[in-house]
C-alpha cells in the first residue's frame, strides 16, 4: 500500500506543485517570523545586558507611596551617600547619574519634544556608553542620544542650544552620539549627556537617580549589592548588575515578543488558509481518483488502508512542503533582520539566530495542518464502493448538485445570530468590549458565509452571469462552468474572502478613523494652528521647592501661552481669528461631581463662544442657557446631576446651576465655566492653556505660518501645532499601518489565489474531453483560454466581494462598537482597488491551467478516457 | 418538413468534397517508428455517406483525424473543397472546424453544463453565427427531441445523446461530417436510428459524411465503405451488406 501511496504520487507529482506552494509559503512565515523575533530579542538581550553586566550594582531611588495611596517622585541619592558607598570595603569604585529635565532647541530654534527632553551627567563607572565620538568633557560639550539626533539631524560636531534654569541659551559642540537602548523614559523623551560642570550650570540639579558600583577584586555582586543596600536602606531599590541586565533584557524580550506575536497572527492566517486551500486540493483530488480507489478496493485493500493511503499522501506533501518552508523562511528572516533589524535596534549586531523551535514548530504546523485538512476528504475516500471501478464515467459527473435546505437554514441562521451579536455588541457604551463582541459576531458570519458558500457562489453567479453570458461563448461557457461543482467553488473562494475580509474591515476601519479626525479638525470653526505649552515642565524652575502651581522660572510662566501671545496675534492682519482655552484642576467640596483626591477639572474659552467656535456634543439641555453663574458638566460627572441642579465651586466656596450636560470630547473636560466665573474660580493663572489660530483667507500658508512663528519666536517652549501637518501626519499614520497590515495579509491572498488556480488547473486535468471537444467544434486556444480566464475572475470577485462585504460591515461595526462619535468613511478607491486585484488575480490564477488547457493535444484528448 | 427535399445525385458523379493525397503520419516511439498513415490516397465526394473500417490499429482513427485538421500528417495533403488544410495553423483549422466540419464522437459528446438545445447551437455560438430557425426547427424533429431541448445531457439516454450530436454536427450544413464510431456506446435500436438518422441526412439534405466504425452493421448503411490495414486502403466496397463487409474484414484480419 506504502509503495502504491508513493508511486502515486510521483505519478502525480504536478497536481501538488500549488499545493506545496500554500503550505510552503505559511511555513515559511512561521519560521522566518520565529528567526526574526528571536534574533532580534537576541540583539537586544545582548545589548542591553552587555552594558548592565559591567557594572557589579546598580541603586535606583524607590519610590514612595504617599499616606493617599498616590506615588511620589522618588528622593534621589545625596553626595554624602554616594561617599559612604565608596567608602565601603566591597566597593572598588562608585558614580553617581544625575538626571533632570532641560530644553533643548531643535535646528528652528524651538524646544524639541512635546516634553523636555533629559539632561544627564554620568561618572567614570557607567552603564551608558557612547557609541559614535567621545564623552563629553569641556563646559560646552555634549553628547546626543541617537534618537534626539535622528530627529533633529544633529551630528557629532554640530553646535545645539540649551535653555539653562533662567531661559538663556547655552551654545554646546555635539562631540558623541549615545544609545539609550529601550530605557522607557530616556527613549521617549529623548535625554543627552554633559560634563559635570555643564550640567550644574544648566540645571542646577543635585542628587543621583543612579548608583553605579564596581565591586572589589573577589567580592561577588550579590555580595557587594547587598552592602550597597544596607548603607542606602528603604530608600533604594539596589541590584546586581546581572540582575539588572536581564530585567532590562525580559523587558527588550517582551518587546520582541510584542513583534513577534503581531506577526504570528498574521503567519497564522496564512496558514489558516493554506489549510483550505490543501483541504480543496484533497477533495478533489479524492473525488477525481474515485476510480483509482474503487480499485484498489477492488482488488482488496480495506477502507482504513484506503483512509491511510491518503493520509500518508498528505503526510509526505506536507513534510516535503514544511522542509521547504523551513529553509525558506530562515531565508525570509534572515532578509528581515538584515534590512529590517537595523530600524527596530539601531545597535543591532546583525546575526540570525536560527532556534529549534522554530524549526520545529514549523515542521509541526506545516505537517498537522496539511494532515488535518486532508482528514475529511480521506474519510470520504473511505467510502467509496469497490463497484465504482466498473463504472463508465471516469469523474464524479454531476457531483454535489444538491446545496440542500439545511444548508440554507442553517446559514441564514448563522447571520441572523452574527446580527444579534452585532446589535449587542452596538448597544453598549463604546468600548474595546465592543470591538470584541463585533470580533466575534464576524466569526459567526464567516462561518455562516462557509455554509452558505455554495449556494452564495450559484446566486450571485446566477445575477452576475445573465450580462456576462451576452458577452460571448467564452463568457458563457465560464459561467455555467463556475457553478458546476459550487462546493468545490465555495471553497477556493472562501480562502480568498479571509484575507478579502480583514483587509477591507482595516481599511474600513482606517477611513472611518480619517473621516473622523477630518471631520473634528474642518468643524464649525476649523483652526490652523495651534499653540500650548511643552508638558510636564517640572523640575526646570532650577533648584528649590516645586510651585504650587505653574512652574515660575525666570519670572515666566512655562505652563501656560502667556496673553500677549494672544493678544499679538490677534493684532496680526493675517489672522482672522485667536481663541484661548484655559484649562486647571481645582479643589471642590462637592464629592458628587470630583474625582477621588477631590478636584475636578475646570474649562473656560476666552475670545470664543461655546456654540460658535467651540461645539460641545450636547447630551442634555441647552446651550444658550449656558452664561456667567453656570456650567457645562461633562456626561460621566452628571450621572447623579439634572438640568438646573446646583454644584458649588472655588474658595470661597460659589454656587453654579448646571445648564447642559455634554459628552467628553474635543475641549471639554470636567466643568465648563464662563471667563469671569472661571477667573475668579482659578485667580492665580493668567496664561492660556492652549491658543487655537485661524488664519485669514487672503493670507498664504506661508504668511500665516511666518505670523505665526514670528510671535512665538520669544518662547521657544511653546509647541506650535499645524493642523495641517498634523492631519497628514496623521493620515500618514494610517496609510503606514494600513501598507505594513496589507503587506502581511498579502501572503494569505497569494496563497488564496494558489488555490484558485489550483483547483483550476484540477478542473481543467477533468474536462481534459470536454475542452478537447470544444477546440473539435472550432472554440479557438485564446477563447478556451479566456473561458479559464472569466471562470478564475469570477471566482475571485465573488471571494472578494463576499470579503469586501463582510469587511465594510463588520468594519464600521467594529469602530462604531469601539469609538464613540464616529463619521463611518467608505474607503472607495481602496475597495476599487481590492476589485481590481481580485480580477487580475484571476487572471493570474487561470495562466498556467490556461496555458495546459490549450497546449493539449486535441486527439490525444480525445482518445483518451 | 418546411425544406424540399432535394434529388439525390449520385453520390459519385458529384464533385469530391475531401481529397486526401498520399497521407502518412509516423510516430516516434523511441527506438523505432510506428507507420499510422503509410500513403493513403482517398477522395469524398459531396452528399456521400462514407465508412471506413479496419481492424484495431489499422490507422482508421487518425485518417479520420487527419483528414478533419485535429492531427497533423506527416506528408501529404488534405483538401477540403478548393483549399488545401494540410499546412493549416491552429488558428486556421479552428476556424475551418469551426465553419465548414461538423462532428460526432463516440461518447462524452456533449458538454454536461448545457441544454439539449444550448448543445446543438453551440457551433453557431462559437462562430457568433446567425441560426437558420427553420432549419433548426427541421432536424430537431427529424431526430425527434422537440420535447427534449431543455434537458440537460445527464438526463439524457445515450440514444438521445447521440442524436443531440448528429443534430449539432448537421445544423450548419459543414461541408463534411465525421463521426467516430457514433454508435459504439449505443445498445443496437438506439445505434440503429442514429445510423439511419446519418444515412437520410445524406441523402435527404446532401450531407458528406465520413464515419469511422469497426461494426460492419453500421458500416452497412453507408453508401461505401473503404478498408485500412496497417496504414494503407486496402479495399473498397459500394452499396455494402453488413455480410459483406463482414467478409471482407475477416480476409483483411486473416
Amino acid at each position: 500500500m506504502l509503495r502504491t501511496t508513493l508511486a502515486g504520487l510521483r505519478l502525480h507529482k504536478a497536481r501538488y506543485v500549488t499545493t506545496t506552494l500554500a503550505i510552503l509559503l505559511g511555513v515559511m512565515f512561521i519560521v522566518g517570523t520565529m528567526v526574526f523575533a528571536d534574533s532580534l530579542q537576541d540583539s537586544y538581550e545582548e545589548s542591553v545586558m552587555g552594558s548592565a553586566t559591567k557594572i557589579d550594582a546598580i541603586a535606583t531611588p524607590r519610590p514612595l507611596e504617599d499616606q493617599d495611596g498616590t506615588w511620589q517622585d522618588p528622593e534621589p541619592f545625596t553626595d554624602e551617600q554616594l561617599e559612604r558607598l565608596r567608602d565601603l570595603p566591597e566597593v572598588a569604585e562608585a558614580d553617581g547619574v544625575r538626571q533632570a529635565p532641560a530644553l533643548l532647541l531643535d535646528a528652528e530654534g524651538r524646544a524639541y519634544g512635546m516634553f523636555p527632553p533629559l539632561a544627564m551627567t554620568v561618572g567614570e563607572v557607567t552603564r551608558h556608553h557612547v557609541l559614535e565620538g567621545e564623552p563629553p568633557e569641556g563646559p560646552d560639550e555634549i553628547v546626543l542620544a541617537t534618537g534626539i539626533s535622528e530627529q533633529t539631524g544633529f551630528e557629532v560636531g554640530d553646535s545645539v542650544t540649551l535653555l539653562d534654569t533662567e531661559q538663556r541659551e547655552r551654545e554646546f559642540t555635539v562631540t558623541g552620539l549615545f544609545d539609550v537602548g529601550l530605557e522607557s523614559g530616556l527613549s521617549y523623551r529623548g535625554a543627552f549627556i554633559l560634563a559635570p560642570e555643564a550640567f550644574a550650570s544648566v540645571t542646577g540639579a543635585e542628587g543621583f537617580h543612579e548608583i553605579d558600583v564596581l565591586a572589589t577584586e573577589g567580592t561577588s555582586q550579590d555580595d557587594v549589592a547587598a552592602a550597597v543596600a544596607r548603607v542606602l536602606g528603604q530608600g533604594a531599590e539596589v541590584s546586581t548588575g546581572t540582575e539588572f541586565g536581564e530585567r532590562m533584557a525580559s523587558r527588550a524580550g517582551a518587546d520582541a515578543d510584542i513583534i513577534r506575536t503581531g506577526l504570528m497572527l498574521f503567519a497564522f492566517i496564512a496558514v489558516f488558509v493554506a489549510g483550505i486551500v490543501i483541504y480543496n486540493t484533497f477533495a478533489i483530488l479524492v473525488a477525481q481518483r474515485q476510480r483509482e480507489m474503487a480499485l484498489l478496493r477492488c482488488v482488496g485493500a480495506q477502507r482504513g488502508q484506503v483512509f491511510r493511503s491518503v493520509l500518508l499522501e498528505s503526510l509526505v506533501v506536507g513534510l516535503v512542503a514544511s522542509l521547504l518552508g523551513v529553509l525558506a523562511g530562515t531565508g525570509l528572516g534572515l532578509v528581515g533582520i538584515e534590512y529590517g533589524g537595523p530600524l527596530l535596534d539601531p545597535d543591532m549586531n546583525v546575526t540570525t539566530v536560527v532556534t529549534p523551535t522554530a524549526v520545529i514548530l514549523g515542521l509541526i504546523v506545516g505537517v498537522a495542518i496539511t494532515v488535518f485538512s486532508a482528514m475529511i476528504p480521506a474519510m470520504r475516500a473511505t467510502r467509496v464502493s469497490p463497484l465504482a471501478a466498473l463504472r463508465t464515467s471516469a469523474t464524479a459527473t454531476g457531483m454535489e448538485k444538491g446545496t440542500g435546505r439545511t444548508r440554507a437554514v442553517v446559514g441564514v441562521g448563522l447571520f441572523l445570530l452574527s446580527g444579534g451579536i452585532v446589535a449587542l455588541g452596538l448597544s453598549g457604551d463604546p468600548d474595546t468590549n465592543g470591538m470584541w463582541i463585533v470580533a466575534a459576531g464576524a466569526m459567526v458570519a464567516f462561518v455562516g458565509v462557509v455554509v452558505l458558500g455554495p449556494l452564495l457562489v450559484r446566486g450571485v453567479v446566477h445575477l452576475v452571469g445573465a450580462p456576462l453570458r451576452r458577452m460571448g461563448v467564452s463568457s458563457m461557457l465560464a459561467v455555467d462552468n463556475s457553478t458546476r461543482s459550487p462546493r468545490r467553488a465555495a471553497t477556493a473562494m472562501i480562502a480568498l474572502t479571509v484575507g478579502a475580509t480583514l483587509i477591507t474591515g482595516y481599511s474600513v476601519i482606517s477611513a472611518s478613523m480619517q473621516a473622523t479626525v477630518g471631520q473634528q479638525l474642518d468643524g464649525k470653526f476649523p483652526v490652523d494652528y495651534q499653540i500650548s505649552p511643552m508638558m510636564n515642565l517640572e523640575g526646570l524652575e532650577g533648584e528649590g521647592e516645586d510651585g504650587e502651581e505653574g512652574t515660575e522660572a525666570g519670572g515666566t510662566d512655562l505652563s501656560t501661552v502667556p496673553e500677549s501671545v494672544r493678544s499679538e496675534l490677534a493684532a496680526n492682519p493675517k489672522i482672522e481669528h485667536v481663541f484661548a482655552q484655559r484649562l486647571d484642576s481645582v479643589d471642590s467640596g462637592d464629592d458628587r461631581i470630583t474625582n477621588e483626591d477631590g478636584t475636578i477639572p475646570v474649562v473656560t474659552f476666552l475670545d470664543a463662544t461655546v456654540g460658535e467656535e467651540v461645539q460641545p456634543d450636547v447630551v442634555e439641555g441647552d446651550l444658550a442657557d449656558f452664561g456667567p453663574g453656570s456650567v457645562l458638566i461633562t456626561e460621566e460627572r452628571a450621572e447623579n446631576l439634572v438640568i438646573g441642579d446646583t454644584i458649588t465651586l472655588g474658595d470661597p466656596e460659589r454656587e453654579f446651576e448646571i445648564a447642559a450636560v455634554v459628552a467628553n470630547t474635543g475641549m471639554f473636560y470636567g466643568l465648563t465655566l464662563a471667563p469671569r466665573d472661571y477667573e475668579q474660580v482659578v485667580p492665580e493663572i493668567t496664561g492660556d492653556s492652549t491658543v487655537m489660530v485661524r488664519g485669514s483667507d487672503s493670507a498664504s500658508s506661508a504668511e500665516l505660518r511666518e505670523a505665526v512663528y514670528s510671535t512665538v519666536d520669544e518662547h521657544p517652549t511653546l509647541n506650535v501645532t499645524s493642523m495641517g501637518d498634523m492631519r497628514q501626519e496623521f493620515e500618514q499614520m494610517l496609510a503606514i499601518a494600513f501598507y505594513a497590515i496589507a503587506a502581511m495579509l498579502g501572503l494569505a491572498i497569494i496563497i488564496a489565489v494558489f488555490g484558485i488556480s489550483n483547483t483550476m488547473a484540477l478542473s481543467v486535468l477533468e474536462r481534459t474531453r470536454e475542452s478537447a471537444i470544444l477546440r473539435a467544434l472550432g472554440l479557438s486556444r485564446s477563447q478556451l483560454r479566456r473561458m479559464l480566464g472569466v471562470e478564475a475572475v469570477l471566482l475571485c470577485l465573488i471571494g472578494a466581494g463576499v470579503g469586501v462585504v463582510l469587511g465594510v460591515v463588520f468594519g464600521w461595526a467594529a469602530i462604531s462598537a469601539t469609538l464613540s462619535n464616529i463619521v463611518l468613511g467608505f474607503p472607495l478607491g481602496q475597495v476599487v482597488a481590492f476589485l481590481v486585484i481580485a480580477i487580475v488575480a484571476g487572471l493570474v490564477a487561470s495562466l498556467l491551467p490556461a496555458r495546459r488547457a490549450a497546449r493539449t493535444s486535441i486527439t490525444g484528448a480525445l482518445a483518451s478516457q | 418538413m418546411s425544406t424540399p427535399t432535394p434529388p439525390s445525385p449520385s453520390p459519385f458523379q458529384a464533385p469530391p468534397v475531401v481529397i486526401a493525397h498520399d497521407l502518412t503520419k509516423t510516430y516516434d516511439t523511441g527506438a523505432d517508428q510506428v507507420h499510422a498513415l503509410a500513403g493513403v490516397n482517398v477522395e469524398f465526394h459531396r452528399g456521400a455517406f462514407t465508412a471506413i473500417m479496419g481492424p484495431s490499429g489499422s490507422g482508421k482513427s487518425t485518417l479520420m483525424h487527419c483528414l478533419a485538421g485535429l492531427d497533423t500528417p506527416t506528408s501529404g495533403t488534405v483538401h477540403l473543397g478548393r483549399t488545401q488544410i494540410t499546412g493549416m495553423r491552429d488558428k486556421e483549422l479552428t476556424l475551418l472546424r469551426r465553419d465548414r466540419i461538423g462532428f460526432i464522437f463516440q461518447s462524452f459528446n456533449l458538454l454536461p453544463m448545457l441544454t439539449a438545445e444550448q448543445n446543438i447551437l453551440l457551433p453557431s455560438q462559437i462562430a457568433k453565427r446567425d441560426i437558420d430557425q427553420a432549419r433548426f426547427d427541421h432536424i430537431v424533429d427529424v431526430v425527434g427531441l422537440r420535447d427534449r431541448l431543455t434537458h440537460l445531457p445527464a438526463k439524457l439516454s445515450g440514444g438521445q445523446q447521440q442524436r443531440v450530436a448528429v443534430a449539432r454536427a448537421l445544423l450548419n450544413a459543414p461541408e463534411v461530417v465525421y463521426a467516430d464510431e457514433p454508435t459504439g456506446n449505443l445498445d443496437s435500436r438506439s445505434g440503429a436510428e442514429v445510423l439511419a438518422f446519418l444515412r437520410d441526412s445524406a441523402q435527404e439534405l446532401n450531407q458528406t459524411i465520413v464515419m469511422v466504425t469497426h461494426d460492419p452493421v453500421a458500416a452497412a448503411y453507408a453508401d461505401r465503405v473503404v478498408f485500412l490495414r496497417d496504414g494503407r486502403l486496402v479495399d473498397e466496397v459500394t452499396s455494402p451488406t453488413a455480410e459483406l463487409v463482414s467478409e471482407r474484414l475477416l480476409k483483411l484480419e486473416a
